[in-house]
């Protein structure tokens, strides 16, 4: 890569509009949603201008944008969509048809609160909440992130051993509306990171018959299942080598986890999207007190990262997990539970204290996660292993 | 009758009964249509049809759900039995009482 790096300022949603226009996906069917309403609106100027070659479906719901999606990949082509909270709920029937019949999809998420009460701010529980519908699931910390994730999303998800729908997420406003320094790619880096055609194994073809989205009943199902459960475990291995070849590409190190001064800290914050750039200067406060934090950031959701996790946080006294995700009568926050299930019985792990904070766009100040760091140090001293609490609210 | 056979590989994976690593992905049968898909041996009843009183209305023909009636050379109707569920449909549907189901034994 040359020594020369083209910087622009964009939004979040800007940065994954601009990122898919370099793809150039052969079809995007979008509904637009607060806070994901710009990139397609950006991405429809694109189209209208001929600056790319997608034909573009103006859909009437997000059911018909993700049903679009599944029809369009099973030609063979290259799909891209964008939506948030209700839109990426009423998505969730075909999330589970998308990855079924192995249609890599790229979903853009600018993650927003679910009502009610209604709410348009950053959160991320429409995403979380869909971890469990076999799509490999990364979230961006900032509108670079975002860029850069749009492209690399496409390579995971079109790898012949993956073929799973991949979504990326972005906290709605947070992200997608904050103006950031964007370092771009030229058309050619991305035509030389992605294959020109997506590769396909089976897909419409008058040539070759086949029936699609058949009725498979006791006999057959669990095995198919099963394949989308190796189809993920491959996935990991396959963004990892990706974001590597990323790295390579763009200079900028992209990793499925990322460690922020852990090497010698005793305590760590562990968090995922936007939330992780605060954890980040609050160990630099910290760290000029005297104090050995860390913070550990989780790109890769699903899947799970566990090796690498268990990597970071081995030797480490407790965590605070910032999760921005609600779960109501479970025993952990989202991402703890996942931790705990991922740590549990392995030696030199951390107790784990998780923190769910900034539901409905709430902000999380830097001074209340110095507070969450004192009272995870308070709950390891006395001995507790495992703590959920919410934070950042009035109780009063 | 006109039954066309379904591939070598589709035949194999159903009597072999294939798993996780060999199937196709995603669901997805590498055939076209029905005719590979005998379900005939579904069916607890068979229809039997009665060329002598049948009157070629073609009512059997219509009705059934399976396109598992065919008209012989002579307008007979005729039941093939590689796709026909034991329905009925047919039976109830016969102005000249002509078919009668019988119970399949196996």
């Amino acid at each position: 890569m040359s020594g020369l790096r083209e910087v622009t300022g964009m939004t979040g949603d800007e940065a994954v509009a601009y990122a898919a226009k370099l793809v150039n996906p052969d079809v995007v069917a979008a509904y637009p949603i607060t806070p994901q309403t710009i990139i397609v609106e950006r991405y429809s100027d694109f189209v209208n201008n001929g600056e790319v070659d997608t034909s573009f479906i103006p859909v009437e719901s997000e059911h018909s944008a993700m049903s679009a999606c599944v029809g369009a990949s099973l030609t063979g082509a290259r799909v891209f969509t964008a939506t948030a909270s209700a839109g990426l709920a009423l998505m969730y029937e075909i999330l589970y048809v998308a990855s079924g019949m192995r249609c890599p999809i790229v979903l853009a998420v600018a993650n927003r609160a679910f009502s009610a009460p209604i709410n348009i701010h950053g959160e991320c529980t429409d995403q979380m909440v869909c971890r469990d519908a076999s799509w490999v699931s990364l979230f961006g910390e900032s509108a670079q992130e975002a860029y850069d994730e749009t492209i690399m999303s496409f390579k995971i998800a079109e790898h012949p051993d993956v073929m799973l729908p991949t979504m990326f997420g972005i906290e709605g406003f947070i992200v997608t509306h904050a103006l950031e320094r964007v370092e771009t790619l030229s058309k050619k880096q991305v035509e030389d990171f992605l294959p020109e055609v997506r590769s396909t194994k089976y897909r419409f073809n008058p040539d070759e018959i086949a029936t699609f989205g058949s009725l498979v009943l006791q006999d057959y199902y669990m095995e198919i299942k099963r394949q989308q459960e190796v189809a993920m475990q491959n996935a990991y291995k396959v963004a990892k080598d990706v974001m590597a070849e990323f790295t390579e590409m763009s200079g900028r190190t992209m990793e499925l986890v990322e460690e922020y001064k852990l090497e010698d800290a005793e305590y760590a914050f562990v968090s995922y999207g936007a939330t992780a750039g605060n954890a980040k200067a609050v160990v630099d406060r910290l760290r000029n007190k005297g104090e050995k934090a860390g913070a550990l950031k989780i790109r890769l959701h699903r899947p799970f990262p566990t090796l690498e996790i268990h990597e970071a946080l081995s030797g480490i006294k407790a965590v605070s997990i910032l999760d921005r995700s609600a779960t109501f009568g479970s025993p952990g926050t989202i991402l703890q539970t996942d931790l705990a299930s991922s740590l549990y019985g392995k030696e030199d792990v951390p107790t784990l204290h998780g923190y769910i904070n900034g539901l409905g766009g709430r902000v999380l100040t830097l001074p209340e996660i110095e507070e969450i760091y004192e009272k995870t140090k308070d709950y390891h001293d006395v001995g507790m292993t495992s703590t959920t609490d919410w934070v950042g609210y009035r109780s009063d | 009758m006109m039954t066309k056979e379904a591939p070598d590989e589709f035949e194999r994976w159903v009597k072999e009964k294939w798993g996780a690593s060999k199937l196709p992905e995603g669901g997805v049968v590498p055939y076209h249509s029905a005719y590979g898909y005998k379900t005939g041996d579904w069916s607890a009843f068979k229809a039997s049809i009665d060329k002598e009183k049948c009157i070629s209305c073609m009512n059997c023909f219509y009705y059934c759900p399976d396109a598992a009636i065919i008209m012989d050379e002579n307008m007979k109707a005729e039941c093939d039995t590689t796709f026909c569920k034991g329905c009925g449909i047919c039976s109830k549907n016969c102005p000249a009482d002509a078919i009668e189901m019988r119970r399949v034994t196996r």
